[in-house]
């Protein structure tokens, strides 16, 4: 092991070791990493702009920001997945690395990610996954040489007593409980960190922790920080990447705030109020006029609103005063006894982060996850959540249009036509014969109104794009002519055009049917133009409910990153 | 309103792209018909190189006479396949049950040949239920359920049988399902097709068919669609060891004697067939039409290497080849279509 620090000629400082205790701006010792003037453009959007960041030796670094404020295209960029503009600068230890960084590269110079998913195989056991890294993705050692289990055992449990984690080295990773999933991935990682300390004999590596707290309940975040705590005191630098402001208070040194691909804060944890990030983070008086997308401006494009209107009615008769719906008590695996109503022709919105339990709302309201309690009242009538299943929402016109439309939604391999008369086929089944041309003609009026391009019946459904399958999966449901419409991040990977007709596909549903519509997703922007009222969950309860005056993107954000992990419902 | 205007260009350019370029029409028309067109090569070719023998009636009748059991393990085949279950190996067994169970209880019991022939249905629909028993109520793989079911149904053939060939079964039956023929095909060939003309009604015109095709594409789709799945996938399993068991008593008429391994060279051929069919009339879709034309083009094939003296097990070969070739081309074509339309 030699410290050697001949690979820092760029580095303005001379000083070597003296590693201290994390410091902002501390220029003693050469950050462990250090980013300049990173960018990335998708097309004419800018993902990243000019982005600095730095992390010193033994420092927990928070990075926070909302839904595409750029943290994950940072991670990818650093991960080497995605290639950044020209003109960034990356140095490690005080050494430039070129950039773009190629695949598995990231791993050769001591940066190391464990993301959301951990990426263990679960069937195999906690001592396989343990080893597999070395085994496959190292590439050291070789394929053919023999594998020594009873050392390989001792070495794990070693590894595992080293940060004092334990695990049944027997167990399948698929059993263990979240967090030690959770932890069990931190460890690998930061092993794969150690050695190449060793072996290299750099003092720097960082450790990036992509979302690591998001499945995770409450109770067991905190092993989860005592194992990051043994892995900076191990010697390397941690990126926390998140947006759950409790878990970055509690664990991070320093934290560094995106909005808009930009850094727009950078602070000592132990200074900053919840309340200062949280607007620093959703921007509240930054973004009056400029940054609202193009899509949120009124369009009223009159041929395409009678459109609309058209396909609206050639979904059934407009004569229907519609049905309240009225949500009990509803409990799931992440939701805790949520309350609302939504009224005829109401358009509600459920805004909550990732892991706040509002993902879950569609699929228990549709019976399609098992695991509800509950009650639905819809009309005059009074469902039990537990024992409702899709057959039966079905039959009482409750519509889910799913996010994963790819695999939930729609059928990839059927054609267009298929997948759009999917849930009226029955009444085109008259004397024994299966009405195929009426369906066919139904199906392409439905395309015309709704839109969908290239309008070709015959094609398979796999063949369209992201936002003519979102336009094809609602036509698909509102030609049932739904009581109550469910949706789940409609807007998920469509365009803007196809984005400004969803919505007024569905509000026309709302208006002209008076449909009750509960609008899932963590696009708050999108909740607060389309929805009449929405209602905010945090930690799987009804923490709030915004109408009105209120009803923006930055009074969303806000209230939904204001989660009070032991805090309690109003 | 002045407005107006570029939506309807646009509407109308939708409408003009709503017809296939004609090459592509090409394109599709020749993978959906290119079996038959292979097909249509073969006859010709065979009743160049053997004329007067190939064409003959009796040829036909021999072709399409001697393939009914096979057809109808086919039909059999198809609808499990149909719903998204891609094996059910015991159908092969199940066959070779019925037509063990019809011969031990007509021949060595003295039943009636009717109620035999319902023993024996009832026998098939019975491992048929089990298969639904441990794929579909307890969500296991079915490719290892039915092996084993395979397995246990063969045991079971042997010791009912006691590992002999059982004959010879009551010549009435023979004669109604071989022996006598209308336009000089037997039968059975007629039965066969009876039991493909409901499947293909079912499946082509009800909506339970549609939603079938649904299961059997994406299941989780039909979850969420309201799709009653595993029901639907139980009455593929029964419906389907059933029509095996009518496929067993073919057998049986077929052959006069049953032989305990009846059936278990007869699965792998049938599968052949409805994927080799899946290449045809509706391309990537399990579908009876396209089985029907495989199993025919399968058997003209092997019988006219027959009749040019090549030996029984070239009939292999060609199976083996015809199946590889015929979910490998339209890959080729397919890739070489998807590349030219990147630019565009």
């Amino acid at each position: 092991m030699s410290p050697t620090d001949s690979e820092t000629p760029g580095s303005p400082d001379k000083g070597i070791g003296l590693r201290e205790s994390p410091a902002p701006g501390g220029q003693a010792a050469p950050p462990a990493l250090e980013v300049r003037g990173i960018s990335k453009d998708f097309g004419s959007n800018r993902a990243l702009d000019n982005v600095d960041l730095r992390i010193a030796d033994g420092e927990v670094l928070g990075l926070l920001g909302q839904n595409g404020s750029g943290k994950s295209t940072l991670v990818k960029v650093l991960a080497g997945v995605y290639d950044p503009e020209p003109g960034g600068r990356l140095f490690v230890g005080g050494a430039e690395i070129a950039l773009p960084l190629g695949a598995g590269q990231a791993s050769q110079i001591g940066l190391s990610f464990v993301y959301q998913n951990l990426a263990l195989a679960p069937g195999l056991s906690v001592l396989e996954n343990l080893t597999l890294g070395q085994r496959i993705g190292g590439g050291r050692l070789s394929s053919w040489r023999p594998i020594n289990w009873i050392a390989e055992r001792r070495n794990a449990a070693a590894v595992l007593d080293r940060y004092d984690v334990k695990l049944n080295l027997d167990r399948l990773t698929g059993q263990l409980v979240p967090v030690d999933q959770a932890r069990l991935a931190i460890v690998r990682a930061a092993e794969d960190l150690r050695r190449y300390r060793t072996r290299s004999g750099y003092k720097h590596s960082v450790l990036v922790l992509d979302e690591p707290t998001v499945f995770l309940p409450e109770e067991e975040v905190d092993r989860l920080f005592d194992l990051i705590r043994t892995v900076v005191a191990e010697g390397a630098a941690v990126l926390f990447i998140s947006h759950d402001l409790t878990a970055v208070r509690a664990i991070t040194d320093r934290v560094v705030v995106l909005r808009d691909g930009r850094v727009v804060g950078e602070e000592l944890t132990p200074d900053i109020r919840e309340e200062e990030l949280v607007d620093l983070i959703v921007g509240a008086q930054a973004r009056a006029g400029q940054g609202t997308p193009a899509e949120t401006a009124p369009v009223e494009d009159q041929q395409a609103v009678a459109l609309t209107l058209a396909a609206m009615e050639s979904v059934g008769d407009t004569t229907g005063a519609g049905e309240n719906v009225a949500v009990g008590h509803l409990t799931g695996e992440w939701l805790r006894d949520l309350s609302f109503e939504i009224g005829a022709g109401e358009i509600l919105g459920a805004a909550g982060l990732i892991g706040s339990g509002a993902e879950e709302l569609p699929y228990l309201l549709f019976g399609a996850r098992p695991v509800g309690s509950g009650t639905l009242c819809l009309g005059a009538e009074t469902m039990d959540v537990g024992v409702l299943s899709p057959q039966r929402c079905v039959r009482e016109r409750i519509a889910l249009v799913p996010a994963d439309r790819a695999a939930q939604g729609l059928s990839q391999s059927l054609t267009l036509w298929e997948n759009i008369i999917m849930l009226v086929e029955d009444e085109h089944y008259r004397g024994g014969v299966f009405h195929r041309g009426e369906l066919v003609a139904l199906a392409r009026e439905a395309i015309d109104r709704f839109l969908i391009r290239p309008p070709r019946a015959r094609n398979a459904m796999s063949t369209f794009s992201g936002g003519n399958q979102q336009k094809a999966l609602l036509a698909k449901w509102l030609l049932a002519r739904p009581r109550l419409l469910l949706l789940h991040e409609p807007t998920q990977g469509v365009d803007v055009g196809a984005r400004r007709d969803i919505y007024r596909f569905v509000k026309s549903a709302a208006d002209l049917h008076h449909m009750a519509v509960l609008w899932v997703t963590t696009e708050f922007g999108e909740l607060a133009e389309v929805c009449d009222r929405v209602i905010v969950i945090t930690q799987g309860r009804h923490t709030g409910t915004l109408e009105g005056e209120e009803l923006t993107e930055e009074a969303i954000s806000a209230a939904a990153l204001r989660q009070t992990r032991d805090g309690e419902d109003r | 309103m002045t407005a107006p205007a570029p939506v309807d260009e646009a509407r109308q350019e939708g409408r003009n792209a709503d017809r296939p370029a004609p090459s592509a029409m090409l394109r599709t028309g020749l993978q959906r018909y290119a079996i038959l067109i292979v097909f249509a090569a073969l006859i010709v070719g065979f009743g160049i190189a053997l004329p007067g023998t190939f064409l003959s009636v009796g040829d036909l009748s021999n072709i399409l006479g001697s393939q009914a059991v096979l057809f109808i393990l086919v039909m059999a085949v198809l609808l499990p396949t149909v719903v998204g279950d891609f094996v059910d190996l015991s159908l092969g067994s199940s066959l070779g049950l019925s037509a063990m169970t019809l011969a031990v209880l007509n021949v060595q019991h003295g039943w009636p040949v009717l109620l035999a022939c319902v023993a024996g249905i009832v026998a098939a629909m019975v491992v048929g239920l089990v298969n639904v028993f441990f794929v579909v109520f307890f969500d296991n793989d079915p490719f290892i359920v039915t092996l084993g079911t395979m397995t246990i149904v063969q045991g079971v053939i042997y010791i009912v049988s006691g590992s002999n060939s059982v004959g010879i079964v009551s010549t009435g039956l023979s004669n109604w399902i071989f022996g006598n023929d209308f336009l000089s095909i037997p039968l059975e060939f007629y039965y066969g097709l009876a039991i493909f003309l409901v499947v293909w009604y079912v499946l082509s015109f009800t909506p339970t068919g549609q939603r079938a095709l649904v299961i059997g594409q994406s299941r989780e789709v039909a979850r969420l669609s309201g799709v009653r799945v595993n029901r639907q996938r139980a009455w593929a399993y029964i419906i389907g060891a059933a029509i095996a068991g009518v496929a067993g008593i073919a057998y049986a008429g077929t052959n006069g004697t049953v032989d305990p391994t009846a059936g278990s060279t007869l699965i792998l051929p049938a599968y052949a067939a409805v994927f080799l069919g899946a290449t045809a009339i509706k391309p990537g879709r399990i579908n009876p039409l396209g089985a029907l034309i495989a199993v025919y083009f399968l058997a003209t094939g092997t019988a006219g290497l027959e009749l040019l003296g090549a030996q029984t097990y070239f009939q292999q070969i060609f199976y083996g080849a015809a199946l590889v070739a015929s979910i490998t081309i339209p890959k080729v074509t397919r890739d070489r279509f998807l590349k030219r339309r990147r630019p565009a």
